[in-house]
């Protein structure tokens, strides 16, 4: 049975190298067509436009004060450097693939992407790797609560037509 | 007074009286002739391994001093022990410290080889042990262990942070906590609704997790670097198994050799210590003297597979460099590097546990060279460091290789006054050149030794691959050597001289297409080498002759002698007459050296100058003042005059003045004179007969000419030929005097004391005189009385 769609979720977290070049592997060797989304998860922007809104920095474990606009000026950023890194990583693969910048809930967000095309479909959530063990989900069980699990324990999940 | 016999003045050696009839049929002369003591000292030199018994070979050039220390030396290093061989290797500990490695005779480039192969090795079985499963499965774990412990940590503050109503989400820089509303992260407007209670209660609560995250971010730094301790652990271990048997065999194979050991153990720990550098190492291409596996390699600074024996070196060309090595410097990106493959032997190190002979001179003009030997010498160690660290003006990286023990026995050869100034002016020289080997520049001409020399006349021309020598030539060659050390009684021993008179004759009789070569060959070689040299001595006659130098070999003249000079020009040697004249006239008893008063007499010249004073004070003036003053010249001479041959002369000269008696200016005088007017020897005395004879010959041989020479001298005559003959044809003759009588007499004819008895009346004369003058000034002084 082969893969039709790769859907692989992006967060403001950082993506390892290693990590896009499985996912462009994995494309090449299924020759599935690749859909990149970079979430603007809105309950970040939520947080940041709160007047005591912090955040501790990774690795340096500093804490500074956010806002609307750095939060968002980083995350365009962290899209660009991510939407360069992906295609560098996809030059030799030569697959179809597109990538997108959406603001919205992980869960629906990613949920929306899959319904936009036909299984089988492999969803390989933010921080997620892509040789990880993979849960194999019929596409009419794979309920919200069980994209929230999913995309909470970032395990790759391949979804099966109904 | 009669002149000598003609074979007095040339002691021949009779062809007939050799068994031979070309030299050929000669055993080679096996002995050295003439340098026993030399000999003897060079034994000793050479066989006493002690300290400060290094050996100066001390003569003039042309002896064989080279030759003859080399030959020694060679026979006894065949007997002695073959020394080890040496490497340098890194130093794991202090890089810029390489490590001296000592092994045995000729095993050096076998260890080269073994380490070259084993980095081969080295190189596949570290790629290949980091290729395996088993370590990218353990490499994993160990990461992913790592990742875990970091998700676990952060998943639980995230679960603790939820059961206060407070979100944990991800920012593009780290984390950031925000309470918890309806629908995820509580808005602002949310957040205004609550009351001030609940507001500030929640900003308590996130800057509280806030600071717990910060401690357990602070936290993670460590828990990686756990992580990189267990993958080097793991790195050490898989390396370990690659190369413990790689190691292990040559570790077996070199297993008497303590330092091998050692290297090995540390190589060993090092590829443990580097096993990420090397598993890289053909990927990265480090360039030179950064590639990871070049610290493994061995330099072989010394090695001796094919020596057999001690070494005997004779190094041409004694820098300081060429003496102790040196250290080269790669450049690489602009700056100069260099590592322990780098250092170079030198003549030392090649030497070592054998012998070394350098040329004096030669080490005493390189820069620090000398001092470089010295300090090895008394060191006992090889200290391989540029002159520019020496004297601290370069600041590029450099090493401080290990020192090498050391244990050789210099052999230096030079020229006695080199022997003497480096005895006088440097006080480590006596310590460290305990041993002279003085070298003779002739031997005595014995009975017996005329055969002998032919032996060694053979032994000569055999070596150079020359024709034989018929008796006849050889006896001429002998009489040369004879003719070369200046006396009739010895043989020079110059085998230099000998060398170049043999294959000189032996051309001439190649020329002549002759098999063996003649005593005509021997003569034409001895004649082209005079002429090659002739062009001054030529000169001089050709002017004498002209009439510019002005020279009498005829008549008679008062206070005129023909005195005799020797010129060197390079190691041509020549005689040439000169006009020495006297002026006497009343005065105060002194003698004018005018040669001296115009600074160009030289200190030896002046002082046979006084005494000629003195004799003449003593002789006809003990009891009186000597009212005489008188100045002697060399005339039309302008380059200076040294030396006291013509002493006698100039006194003959000053008594013809006194007496009025005319000298014979047929006659030639050469010799030295004492206060009591015993005439001494002079050197030169071929050169200086022969001069004269050479003139008198160029104007025409006339009956009576000849030279008058101390008889001191008669034992040194070897005179050319052509003398002989013209002595033994009485048109020419060599007298030979004791005394002043006896040499006034054959100058002038007068009977001695006849001379003696007109000088002390012209001198009691002078003095009358002078005792008159001296009174009158008395009188004047005084005036007349009123």
């Amino acid at each position: 049975m082969r893969i039709r769609r790769i859907v692989a979720g992006f967060d403001a977290g950082a993506c390892r190298r290693e990590t896009l070049q499985a996912i462009a592997a994995l494309a090449a060797e299924t020759q599935a067509e690749l859909l990149g989304v970079f979430i603007e998860d809105t309950g970040l922007l939520q947080l940041a436009r709160l007047p005591f809104a912090a955040e501790v920095g990774y690795p340096s474990a500093a804490r500074r004060s956010i806002d609307l606009a750095s939060v968002e000026r980083a995350l365009r950023a962290r899209a660009e450097t991510l939407r360069g890194a992906l295609a560098a990583a996809l030059e030799p693969a030569a697959v179809e693939w597109t990538f997108r910048i959406v603001r919205g809930d992980p869960a629906d967000t990613l949920a929306a992407a899959l319904a936009e095309g036909h299984a089988p479909a492999l969803l390989i959530p933010p921080r997620g790797k892509p040789h990880a063990e993979r849960r194999v989900v019929r596409q009419p069980e794979l309920t919200e609560a069980l994209l929230r699990e999913l995309i909470a324990a970032a395990r790759p999940v391949l979804i099966l037509p109904g | 007074m009669k002149p000598l016999p003609a074979e007095r003045l040339r002691r021949r050696c009779d062809p007939e009286s050799f068994a031979f009839a070309t030299t050929a049929e000669l055993e080679a002369e096996r002995e050295t002739l003439g340098q026993a003591r030399a000999l003897d000292a060079i034994e000793l030199g050479i066989g006493m391994r002690r300290e400060g018994y290094n050996l100066f070979a001390m003569g003039p050039e042309g002896l064989g001093r080279h030759t003859l220390v080399r030959s020694r030396l060679e026979a006894q290093a065949g007997g002695l022990a073959t020394p080890s061989d040496w490497c340098y290797v890194y130093n794991f500990e202090t890089p810029h410290r390489p490590r001296a490695l000592r092994l045995p005779a000729g095993q050096a480039p076998a260890f080269k080889a073994a380490m070259a192969r084993l980095v081969e090795d080295l190189s596949a079985a570290i790629v290949a042990a980091f290729e395996t499963d088993e370590y990218r499965n353990r490499h994993q774990q160990i990461e992913a262990e790592l990742a875990e412990r970091h998700d676990r940590a952060v998943n639980e503050m995230s679960e603790r942070a939820k059961g206060e109503k407070i979100l944990l989400v991800r920012t593009p820089s780290g984390f950031a906590f925000g309470p918890l509303g309806k629908d995820g992260v509580m808005g602002p407007e949310e957040f205004s609704r609550l009351s001030s209670a609940e507001q500030k209660r929640y900003e308590t609560l996130v800057a509280g997790l806030q600071k717990e995250l910060s401690d357990l971010l602070h936290q993670m730094p460590i828990w990686r670097r756990e992580a990189l301790r267990k993958m080097r652990s793991l790195d050490r271990e898989v390396t370990r198994a690659a190369v413990a048997s790689l190691i292990g065999e040559l570790k077996s194979e070199y297993a008497g050799l303590p330092q091998v050991q050692a290297h090995l153990a540390q190589v060993q720990e090092d590829t443990l210590e580097n096993a990420a550098l090397l598993r890289q190492a053909k990927e990265i291409e480090l360039p030179g003297i950064e590639a990871p596996f070049r610290r493994y390699a061995v330099n072989v600074i010394i090695e001796h597979s094919a020596t057999r024996g001690a070494p005997v070196v004779h190094e041409d060309n004694p820098t300081h460099d060429a003496l102790v090595g040196r250290i080269e410097h790669l450049s690489q990106m602009g700056a100069l590097l260099t590592d322990f493959t780098l250092i170079k032997a030198g003549a030392l190190h090649r030497a070592n546990g054998g012998y070394l002979v350098l040329d004096a001179l030669k080490v005493l003009t390189q820069p620090y060279a000398w001092e470089a030997l010295k300090r090895a010498l008394r060191a006992r160690e090889i200290h391989t460091r540029s002159i520019g660290q020496e004297i601290g003006i370069v600041s590029t990286v450099s090493l401080e290789p290990e020192l090498i023990p050391l244990d050789v026995k210099v052999v230096l050869v030079g020229e006695r006054r080199l022997y003497y100034l480096l005895h006088e002016l440097d006080p480590e020289f006596a310590e460290l050149f305990k041993v002279a080997a003085d070298f003779d520049e002739d031997m005595p001409r014995g009975p017996g030794e005329d055969e002998r020399y032919a032996r060694l006349i053979a032994a000569c021309a055999r070596a150079e691959k020359l024709r034989a020598l018929d008796r006849a030539a050889c006896a001429l060659v002998i009489e040369r050597q004879s003719r070369d050390a200046g006396d009739a009684e010895k043989l020079s021993v110059r085998m230099e001289a000998l060398g170049d008179l043999l294959r000189e004759a032996d051309y001439w009789a190649g020329a002549s297409g002759r098999d063996v070569i003649g005593a005509q060959d021997v003569r034409r070689a001895i004649d082209a080498q005079i002429a090659r040299a002739d062009r001054v001595r030529g000169r001089l006659q050709e002017e004498i002759v002209r009439g510019t130098l002005l020279i009498d070999t005829e008549g008679e003249r008062v206070a005129q002698v023909n005195g005799l000079a020797a010129l060197q020009l390079g190691d041509y040697v020549f005689g040439t007459p000169h006009r020495i004249t006297a002026r006497v006239r009343l005065g105060a008893g002194r003698v004018i050296d005018i040669e001296r008063e115009s600074q160009l007499g030289g200190p030896i010249h002046s002082k046979g100058v006084l005494i000629l004073s003195g004799y003449l004070a003593g002789r006809y003036a003990p009891t009186r003042p000597l009212s005489l003053s008188a100045s002697l010249v060399f005339e039309q001479s302008y380059g200076g005059v040294e030396g006291d041959s013509a002493s006698s002369a100039e006194l003959y000269a000053l008594l013809s003045a006194l007496a009025g008696a005319p000298v014979r200016q047929r006659l030639a005088v050469t010799g030295s004179v004492n206060q009591h007017g015993d005439i001494q020897a002079i050197g030169a005395v071929n050169e200086k007969v022969e001069g004269f004879f050479d003139l008198c010959q160029a104007r025409g041989l006339k009956e009576g000419q000849g030279v008058i020479i101390p008889e001191a001298n008669v034992k040194n005559l070897m005179l050319r030929e052509d003398v002989v003959a013209a002595v033994e044809q009485g048109r020419f003759a060599v007298y030979a005097v004791r005394s002043v009588d006896e040499g006034i007499e054959l100058l002038t004819g007068v009977p001695a004391q006849e001379i003696h008895a007109r000088v002390e009346s012209r001198l009691s004369e002078f003095a009358d005189k002078a005792r008159a003058f001296a009174l009158a000034g008395v009188k004047k002084h005084a005036g007349p009385r009123k």
